[in-house]
Formats: structure tokens, sequence, C-alpha cells
């Protein structure tokens, strides 16, 4: 019967081999524990304290989930499977040894059949794994994509990890080879390599000696690893699933937190490491350098000095370079935000959140960034363009710097008037948001979205005057105390409202009102995107269609529709309904690529860049084969997209529709 | 440097404006008000001064709506002291009257330097900056895009027409009308506001009476009036040009 032989063929001239062996692990293991401790424990003791412990069994499942499973890392294809490869083969490999340890001292089970099945789990491992690590020195020699860093440190590690498996195979192959089981099918890894070993001819004992020295080498190779490991890029082995155990659940990826304070009630503006929280510092600890932030940032795409991933890493580097001075107490907290990170960094990003989406190991790029800005705000290091749009949202409510009285002006065309919401009950109150009732490219598509609620039966009321910004995009440039004051004056406003429901045509309004608002305004009664609205009258039979459009069309997820709010498939239902063939984008859903208006990117000064994210998009659009409509669900988008058809003149091919543009012609 | 800035509010143009019965003033029911623009050059060109320098920045401004929020802002920026002027302010006051109870107050001050706005939309007397000097007995230099102090005297950047710049070493005490700080006025949040709301106190100085005279009589206030004789032109170059030509004959001017 097949069983696991201890420490074949090593040979007890320097006493039991388990002794050695398990006291060079054992070091080796210290080692890494003490070193691993002196890194982490800079989270804790550098930055400041977060809440991070509660819901243990959601945590668990997320470590599960991230970490084990890794359904963030195979949602792309290559390096998915790649990662796989190495990361689901180390785990078994060291499960396997730990197996194997079990055999050996306490519990043998590793005989017949269950040691075949052993065997054969561990070697087809092997073979994923040198698939893994043959696409892995692919992509780092040969494909060398822009969004990896290509460092020595990372090619030590796939050395490193790829000689402790080859050495394990070399091991296990001389073994074969000397023994020649009539069960080595179900090793066929190492049954192909025992047969070049074979094939050499060389005696029993060559063979035996041979397994010796490479013995020795595969365990010096594994003692090499723990030692090293917390000084190497396999340092995310620990930190990435420690990262997706403490990723935030307390609220949603919509909802910024506010300020934190000191214990003495004073605001914490991030400007230092000290002012980061040690969950912010494992972020920075956590990052693989994989790049998949990068890839997809609309801003590093634009050719902003963006880039997600390199503001992470600043923040690692920062934190070993600073760190242990200021655990020695060793003077002040040299300045982060303008030194180590620029403020056109922190300014460049839209906050659509496809870094945060992507990140295997949930690295929360977006909050550390509005806590940045929020730094920059209160010292008023702002551009002027900028300026100007928070000082017109603090006087008049809005960034255009239109009178507030203006805001509803849109309206007066409408007959009969539309309901004051303030006045007398209505079902749904619109929450009509700046764009649509300001801007003059988009108070059209504002006017038929009325007509189509009015023609559908729709019970609705607007505030008028009494509406301001929602605060969504003041809240993410980090003008918290300006967000706080346009909430409190519309959940002033709303309260003298009767309504059941409310309902907004802007995504941006949309998520604040529906995550950052009171509970009086969000906690019993929906918020709903007109999306939602019109796929809800569609299915009640509330809003009927007399004619099948049949245009081609492609729909632009909005970011904070999407991806922060995962509302996907209504505005899609919503197209079929007009009668309409939808055609994706190659990248749509919750990779839908930003126009680049978002998290008050619309109000700056666009800087140098290369390409605007808008016209990436259109371009993208115009790839597809027939389609003639790029139809959108912002306010914004439709000005986003309007200029930038007209800037990379697409004009005769595309023509940007709303929503409302398609409900409105099918009606 | 002591150093007192006088701002004072003026119509938003922003929000409709509207001739008020008499048809010699604004309509001040609908009006809102914000800080002169140039006055706000003037607060931004002091705190530079201070942060530069030293010295203590004193913010004056006529009550008005809204005023206590003008000069929190200030204070927000680094402003030391605030005063609001309390007075029969409400009513149609000229720039004569402001002036000179602007002085009253300015003169107990002992400032080395006044800055204050170079202009305001609504100067219908003559600005306040040139005034306020006479009244004082001080020297005055306005349209100044910039201000070095030295010993005893400043030296006084000021814009011409065309892009000539100057520079004016000026005596001490001085007024200087602020065209444009040296850079933009500074962009405060609106926490750093509420919290100099907490902070900073608003002193008050009474002017019991006003000196309207010396400021011309407002005879009627209109709204921009399109002309009657306005006649569109049509057809081709030539065309429009014979048709011009009749026109000027009959206008007599040709």
């Amino acid at each position: 019967m097949p069983e696991r032989a201890d420490f074949w063929g090593i040979p007890h001239t320097w006493g039991p081999p388990e002794i050695y062996a398990y006291t060079l692990m054992g070091l080796a293991t210290l080692v890494l524990l003490f070193r691993f401790y002196r890194r982490v424990s800079l989270w804790w003791q550098v930055g400041r304290p977060e809440m991070r412990w509660d819901q243990l069994q959601v945590r668990l499942g997320r470590l599960i989930r991230y970490a084990i499973v890794q359904t963030r890392v195979l949602r792309q294809e290559y390096p998915g499977v790649m990662h796989a490869g190495l990361a689901w083969g180390f785990f078994v490999f060291f499960l396997g040894t730990a197996l194997a340890t079990i055999h050996s001292h306490f519990f043998e089970f590793l005989r017949g059949n269950i040691y075949l099945l052993y065997k054969f789990v561990l070697d087809t491992f092997t073979i994923f794994f040198i698939v893994g690590a043959a696409l892995a020195a692919y992509r780092r020699f040969v494909q060398r994509p822009r969004r990896l860093t290509l460092q020595n440190r990372f090619t030590w590690s796939l050395v490193l990890v790829v000689g402790i498996v080859a050495g394990g195979l070399l091991v296990e192959s001389l073994r074969l080879a000397v023994e020649r089981p009539e069960w080595a099918l179900w090793t066929p890894a190492g049954w192909l390599v025992a047969q070049a070993w074979i094939a050499t001819g060389a005696s029993d004992a060559t063979l035996t000696n041979w397994h010796l020295g490479a013995w020795i080498l595969h365990l010096l190779t594994v003692v090499l690893l723990f030692v090293t490991l917390p000084a190497t890029t396999l340092l995310h082995l620990f930190t990435g699933p420690l990262n997706a155990f403490f990723s935030k659940l307390d609220r949603p990826m919509g909802q910024l937190a506010p300020i934190a304070e000191t214990s003495q009630s004073e605001p914490v503006y991030v400007s230092t490491l000290r002012d980061l929280t040690w969950k912010q510092l494992l972020d920075s600890d956590a990052c693989t350098e994989c790049g998949r932030c990068q890839d997809a940032c609309p801003a590093f795409a634009a050719g902003t000095p963006l880039s997600p991933k390199e503001l992470i890493v600043g923040l690692r580097d920062a934190l070993g370079r600073d760190g242990p001075a200021l655990v020695n107490g060793n003077g002040k907290a040299p300045a982060l935000v303008g030194e180590t990170i620029a403020d056109a960094v922190l300014w460049s990003c839209t906050t659509c959140g496809a870094c945060v989406r992507e990140c295997p190991v949930l690295i929360e790029h977006v909050d550390t960034i509005v806590d940045m800005r929020r730094h920059l705000v209160i010292e008023g290091q702002v551009d002027t363009e900028l300026q100007d749009a928070l000082a017109n949202l603090g006087r008049y409510g809005n960034s255009f710097g239109k009178s507030g009285r203006a805001r509803a002006r849109w309206s007066r065309k409408i007959k009969p008037k539309i309901k004051d919401a303030r006045k007398e009950p209505v079902e749904h109150l619109w929450f009509v948001g700046d764009y649509a009732s300001y801007s003059p490219t988009v108070t059209d598509i504002t006017q038929m979205t009325a007509e189509v609620f009015r023609k559908a039966g729709l019970d609705f009321g607007i505030m008028y005057d009494a509406e301001r910004h929602s605060g969504n995009d003041v809240r993410r440039v980090g003008e918290e105390g300006l967000f706080e004051m346009l909430v409190e004056e519309n959940t002033a406003a709303l309260s003298k409202c009767s309504y059941e429901a409310i309902v907004t045509t802007d995504p941006h309004t949309y998520n604040a009102l529906k995550h950052e608002y009171p509970a009086e305004v969000n906690g019993t009664r929906p918020v709903l995107h007109y999306a939602e609205l019109l796929d809800q009258m569609i299915a009640s039979g509330q809003l009927k269609f007399s004619k099948k459009l049949g245009y081609k069309v492609t729909y632009h997820d909005p970011c904070y529709l999407g991806r922060y709010n995962g509302v996907y498939d209504a505005p899609r239902r919503v197209i079929e309904a007009t009668g309409c063939e939808l055609v994706e984008m190659p990248r749509h859903s919750d990779r839908a690529f930003c126009c680049g208006a978002g998290g008050g990117r619309i109000w700056m000064d666009e800087g140098e860049i290369e390409e605007r994210p808008s016209e990436a998009r259109i371009r993208e659009a115009v790839d597809l084969d027939g389609v003639t409509a790029f139809v959108v669900a912002c306010p914004k988008d439709v000005t986003m997209y309007q200029d930038a058809v007209k800037t990379t003149g697409h004009e005769a091919r595309l023509v940007v529709k709303d929503l409302i543009e398609l409900v409105h012609e099918a009606m | 440097m002591n150093i007192v800035v006088p701002v004072k509010l003026v119509p938003d143009l922003v929000e409709e404006l509207e001739i008020d019965e008499s048809g010699a003033a604004l309509d001040t029911t609908w009006m809102r008000l914000m800080v002169n623009e140039f006055d706000d050059h003037a607060v931004e060109q002091a705190i530079l001064l201070k942060e530069r320098g030293g010295g203590q920045v004193t913010i004056l401004a006529p009550d008005a709506e809204d005023v206590d929020d003008v000069l929190f802002t200030a204070a927000a920026k680094g402003a030391d002291r605030l005063i609001k002027i309390t007075g029969p302010f409400e009513e149609q006051v000229n720039n004569h009257a402001l002036a000179r109870s602007l002085a009253a107050v300015v003169e107990e001050l002992q400032p080395d330097l006044v800055l204050t706005g170079v202009q305001a939309h609504n100067d219908l007397d003559g600005p306040v900056g040139p005034l306020l000097a006479e009244y004082l007995g001080m020297p005055y230099v306005g349209y100044v895009s910039g201000v070095t102090a030295s010993d005893g005297n400043v030296v006084a950047q000021k814009e011409y027409p065309g892009g000539l710049l100057a520079e004016m070493e000026v005596a001490l005490p001085a007024v200087l009308g602020i065209q444009a700080a040296e850079e933009p006025p500074r962009y405060v949040a609106f926490s750093r506001v509420r919290q100099a709301m907490k902070s900073a106190d608003i002193s008050e100085q009474a002017v019991a009476e006003l000196d309207l005279s010396g400021s011309p009589t407002v005879g009627r206030m209109f709204q921009p009036e399109a002309g009657e004789r306005a006649t569109m032109i049509e057809g081709d170059e030539d065309e429009v040009a014979t048709r011009l030509v009749e026109i000027f004959k009959d206008a007599g001017v040709l």
C-alpha cells in the first residue's frame, strides 16, 4: 500500500532530520514574525485609531471571498489565471506540508487512496503553478504592460517562489526515480521529471545523493522566503487578506465619513502620516502594485499627474521612510500633502470609484484622496475656478453663479404650472439638481422630463427656489462645511414638503440624497433615479409606448448610478422597452469609464491633459458597429458628451441622447 | 503696521435689480447685498501685508444685511479686529456721508495705512477712498495693485491704462485705493467662517447722524432702454452701405 515516507533518503548523520529541519523553520518563522510585527506595528503606532473590528463573520466572509477565492483578482483573465496559479498553488503546498507534518507526528492518514489523492492534488497544483509562473514571467519580461512596476524586487519574489516549487519538484522526482512506485502516475509532474533522472542512467545511490542536495536547497529557499518575506513584495500574502478583512463595512461606497475628530474634538485634516488612520496605512502596505487601478483610472488615462497606484505607493514609501522616526518620537511628522503627494495629484481625481472597484485587495483610494482634499480646502489651496464655484454654491446654492430665484426658470413654459411641493402634497418630489435646472444645454431635456412625467400621469412637484445643490461633489471636493450647510438647507426645505418618494435625474444628487442625507430624508421614503422610476412605471403599465424606435444605441453608466449604487439594469430595461437595440461598449456596467466631470472636476481648471476622458469614451462608442446614439442618464453627461462629440468631430456619426429623449419619442 | 480696511456692501448684480417707486433709487426689498469686489481685494492685500511684516488688520463696515458674514469671513482670513458702524445706513446713503462717518472712526484707530477698494459699482458720487483721504488729511493713491511696506512709508504699485505700471513711494499714514491684491482673494472654507463666528467679536460704533452734503442728487434711475430709432438694415454689403449713407444724410450728419 502506498504510504508517505517521512524524510525519505535524509541521513541521520547529523541527528534526526526532524530536529534540525523544524528548528531551522521555527527560527525562520520567528524572524518572519518579528520583522512583520516591526513593519505592521507602524500602522497603529503612527496612524490614528479607527474601529474595524465589528461584524467578524462578515469580515471572515470577505477574507475568504477576496483573499482565498480571489474574486477580484479573477475579474481579469490573464492576470487572474496567472495569480490563481501562483497563489492557489502556494496555498495547497502550504496545506500539503501541514498535512504531512500532522501525518508524521500526530495522526497517520496519508496512506492508500488518500495518499494517492493527496499526491495527485499536490502534483496538479504544481502544474497549475508552473503555468502561472510562466504567465507571470511572460507578462513581466515580454508583455511589460505599463501598469506594472517593472523592478527587480518583483523578479526576486518570482524567482524565489519558483525556486521553492522547483526544489519541491526536484526532491519528489528524484525520490520517484529511485523508488519507481507502481502508483507513480498519480504524481504526473514528478513522474515526468523522474524520467529525465532515469534516463541519465545514474545509480540509485547517486540519485539519492542528488536528492539530498535538492532537499537541502529546498529547505534553505523556504527559510530564505520566511526570513525575507516582510521586506519583499510577498508581504501582500499577509497584508492583502488583512486589508480585505478590515475593509469598511459601516457605510456604503457612496457615503463618505465625516471629518474625524481628535479626543479634544478638534477636526483632523489629513496632511501628514499621523493624520491617517491605521487602516489607511494598512491600505498602503497591502498594495501589490498590480496597477489595475491605474488602468481603470480616467485621470491617469487623461494624462493628469494622478495614478491611484503611485498615490498609494507614495503613502507606503512615506510610512517606511518616516514611520520609524515618528514612533521613536523624533520630531514632527513631515508634510505628506504637498510634498510626497502633490496637490495636483489630489485634484485630478474624479472620484469615479473605478480604482476602488478594481482593487483586488480592497484599497479605499477615494476616501483617502477626499481626506487630503479636505486639508487643501481648509488651507484655502484651491484653484480660482473651483474657488468661484464654491463661493457661488455658498452664496446662490448653485455652481453657475446664477440667482437662486432663477432655479425653476426652466419650468416657466410648462402649463399648467408644475406643482409646488412646498405648498401641496405630491407623490413624487422631483429634486431637479443644478445642471438640469441651470445648464442651457440641459433645460430642454428637463422640460421633456416634466412632459413625460405628466403624460404618464405621475403626481409630482418641485421645490422651486427652495432647492439647493445637493452637495454630493462639494463633499468630494473636500468642502465639508459647505456640504453640511447645503444638506441643512435642503433638509429644512424638504421637511416642509409632503411627499412619498424623491426622484431625480442626476446620479450625483441621487447618491447624496440616498446615502449622505439624514434619515428624515431617506430613512423611510425611497430616493429614486428617474431610470428606476421609468422602469417601475413601464413594469406596472403606467408608462406605455406607442412605437418601437429601432435605433442601435449604446449606454453610458454614470459612475454615481452604476458603480456607486449598482443601478445597471433599470436604464437598460428602459432602453429596450423603447424598442432600441442596446450594444455595450467594451467598458460598461461597473467597468464603465468616467466622463471626467465627477468629484468636482467639472468646476476645476482641467490642467494639462492628453485626452479628455469624455473624448476617449466617445471614441470607444464610435468604434461600435452601427451605433448611432450615445444614451446617457445624467445631466452632466449630456453636456460633457455633447462637447466631446463635437471636439472629436463625430457629430455626423453619433448623437448624445438622454434616456428621457428615447422615452419621450417612443410614447 | 496698523492697517484699517473700510469695506462696504453693494447690490448683488446676479439678482434682478428693480427701481423703487420714487424712480430715483434701487428697490431694496428684493435686493441682496454682497461685499464690494475691490474691497475684498483690499482685505486680501491687508492680510498679505500682515503675513509678510506683521501688524494688525482692522475691518470696518457700515451696517447692512449680511454684514456680519462679511466681517467674519475677513476674520477667518486673518483680520484681527472687526468693527461695524451702526447708524441710519439703511436709508439712501452717499459716499460723501459714508466717508465722513468712516473718517471719524478711522481717525480714532490711528492707522498707518488705510486700504480700501478703488471703486464700487454703486459709487454715484465718486469712490470712497479719495473722499476718506481728504477728510483724514492723508495722501491718496488709487488703482493700486501691490503694496510693499518699508520704514515709515510704503511703495504702491499703480496701474495705468495700457498696461503701464508705476511705483510710488507714499509717506504714511496714507489711504490706498486697491484695484487688485497681489494675489487673488483667498478661499476660506465654510467651517473656518463658522469657527470665526464663534471666536471673533464684532464691536459696534454708532454714528448718530449722516452728513449727506456734497453729493449730486439722483433725478431718475432706470433700466437701460432700447433706442426708439433703432432700425435693422438688411441686404448685402452694398445695399447696407447705400442705406447707411442715406440715413446719415437724413440725420444731417453727412
